[in-house]
């Protein structure tokens, strides 16, 4: 089943006086629960589709469509509700808040999806969660005293813990050395799959393309190909 | 979640830094705001504590009210037709006392009014920083000029000219001394300017105005406040503004996950306000402090209002300069 659809996205972005079309008419669905990977060269475009798709920024033209919503006609703070509830975010370096434990930084996100829980329920489920990705018993510590993957784990408990209906990811094993990638790619793919997570991932790396259902290829702006595993 | 108490809960050192930075500069205004408030004090206090109103000096002697001589007949004139009126006479001069020590004054002399202490012949009123100084009622103080003496009749609290005690003598002392009967000042509390012939009216500020020593202190004096206090705002904002900058990363992608803009700039000002309140109160605090400890030698004088008003003015310089 189709959960989201980009459709005829153009992008184009003014460098001074020159326009440069980025993204020329991307077709692309996510079947609900598959792994998609997004590759292509370096400065293809894979990066600017993510955040268009993830409603973080708007194209030029063309619609996405999530579930039964476009977000090309939602306002910013309809598409912030959106990106809050039901979608969720990994990146190449993690980017937590510094100034948060791990667990704080699980509450946050809890917090800005407004969820139902109550407080106790929260740290329960927080627990649970980072037991999930095995982090648990780093639970009071911050960012500055974690290792890359550590921290990776404790980023994709904070994307998924609000139970998204989409996962973002762009190149969420960079950052990370070969067994690390392997590791991480694994829960990722496992945790996707028991939770019912649509994903989009963008990567570079081609050991990566295992955990993925489908793959479609970028090139100067377009789909080159899209292949199911 | 509260992200920005958070934030300086981790970031102690950071935020610390810059709330001593508000602190030292604001207690550095405060305290010379004291200072050139005490100063003006002690430099004017006779003239500045007494209510609105105006002064007249004779129109020749431009300004300067130590050239002014009114005319008798021109001040019987003014008194007739201003019931309240007053003309006086300033000069500074010296008083020794028992042990022969000398002591700088103010002399003082004028006609009868409430404004001013009534000294009869033979006797002096003094400010009361004299009383410090040793000197109590009762105690025999002559000048080299005047033949007879003066028996201190009591003390008057906040009467200051150029740095020295006022001190009210009678009109034939001062006559006397300074060998002139006629007055330099005719002054008229509570009234708008009026026209005499020879004579020129000045505001209670023109009149501080002329005294130069006054003018070019208080410029002087003013010039730094207002200079530190467009500094420490200019300084207070740079900082601010960095913090911020180092920021913008996280401020992206909190956005990403869904934190709402006015929450991210709640928490901006949030944090800027707690700094800001917390550096002022605690340098108000102290410069309170500093105001009553100080010693009595020291010409220091801060009003809480005059601290709530350099306050106000500095913040709402710093709001404007961050936004
Ligand atoms: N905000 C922007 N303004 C102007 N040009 C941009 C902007 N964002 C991206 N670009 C340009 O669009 C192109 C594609 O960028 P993008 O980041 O999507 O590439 P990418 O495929 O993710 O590359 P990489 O694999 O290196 O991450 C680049 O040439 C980039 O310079
Ligand atoms: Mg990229």
């Amino acid at each position: 089943m189709t959960l989201f659809t980009i459709d005829k996205v153009r992008k184009t972005f003014k460098n001074g006086e020159v326009e440069e079309e980025i993204l020329k008419g991307i077709n692309l669905s996510l079947k609900e629960g598959e792994i998609t990977a997004l590759v292509g060269a370096s400065g293809s475009g894979k990066s600017t589709l993510l955040t268009i798709a993830a409603g973080l920024q708007s194209a030029t033209d063309g619609q996405v469509l999530f579930e039964d919503q476009n977000l090309t006609t939602m306002n910013t703070e309809q598409i912030r509700k959106l990106r809050a509830s039901k979608f969720g975010f990994v990146f190449q370096f993690s980017h937590l808040v510094p100034f948060l434990t791990v667990e704080e930084q699980l509450l946050l996100m809890l917090d800005i999806a407004e969820s139902p829980l109550k407080k106790h329920e929260q740290q329960s489920e927080v627990h649970r969660l980072l037991q999930l990705v095995g982090m648990a018993h780093r639970k009071a510590a911050y960012p500055a005293v974690l290792s890359g993957g550590e921290k990776q784990r404790v980023a994709i408990a904070r994307a998924i813990i609000h139970q998204p209906k989409v996962l973002f990811a762009d190149e969420p094993t960079a950052s990370l050395d070969s067994q690390r990638s392997q590791e991480i790619m694994q829960l990722l793919s496992e945790l996707t799959t028991t939770l019912n997570i649509t994903t989009l991932m963008v990567t570079h790396d081609e050991e990566m393309l295992a955990y993925a259902d489908r793959m479609i290829k970028i090139s100067d702006g377009a789909v080159l190909s899209n292949t199911l595993y | 979640m509260n992200l920005a108490w958070k934030e300086m809960k981790k970031n102690k050192v950071r935020f610390l830094i810059l709330g001593s930075i508000i602190f030292l500069v604001s207690f550095l205004t405060f305290m010379i705001s004291g200072l050139a408030n005490g100063l003006s004090q002690d430099n004017a206090a006779f003239i500045k504590d007494l209510p609105q109103g105006q002064f007249y000096m004779a129109e020749d002697a431009d300004g300067t009210f130590n050239l002014s001589r009114i005319d008798s007949d021109l001040q019987q004139e003014v008194i007739r037709k201003e019931k309240e009126a007053v003309a006086f006479s300033m000069q500074m001069g010296f008083l020794n006392d028992q042990d022969d020590k000398q002591q700088s004054v103010a002399f003082v002399t004028s006609t009868a009014s409430t404004l001013f202490s009534t000294v009869y012949q033979g006797e002096v009123i003094l400010d009361s920083s004299l009383q410090d100084k040793g000197i109590q009622v009762g105690d025999i103080l002559t000048n080299n000029q005047y033949n007879g003496k003066f028996i201190v009749k009591g003390f008057v609290a906040q009467k200051k000219y150029s740095h020295a005690p006022v001190a009210y003598i009678s009109e034939e002392a001062y006559e006397e001394m300074y060998r002139v009967k006629d007055k330099q000042l005719i002054y008229v509390p509570n009234s708008e300017p009026q026209n005499f012939k020879g004579l020129q009216a000045y505001s209670n500020k023109e009149f501080l105005n002329t005294i130069p020593s006054y003018n070019a202190e208080q410029l002087s004096l003013n010039m730094i406040i207002w200079f530190l206090v467009v500094i420490s705002g200019l300084l207070f904002a740079i900082f601010f503004y960095m913090m911020n900058v180092q920021k913008i990363g996280l401020y992206g992608i909190l956005k990403a996950i869904g934190v709402k803009t006015s929450k991210l700039f709640n928490m901006i000002w949030t944090q800027m306000v707690i700094i800001t309140v917390v550096s002022l109160v605690l340098s108000i605090s102290l410069s309170q402090l500093v105001n009553l400890v100080s010693p009595k030698e020291m010409p220091f004088s801060l009003t809480i209002s005059t601290c709530v008003f350099s306050d106000w003015l500095y913040r709402s310089y710093v709001v404007r300069a961050t936004d």
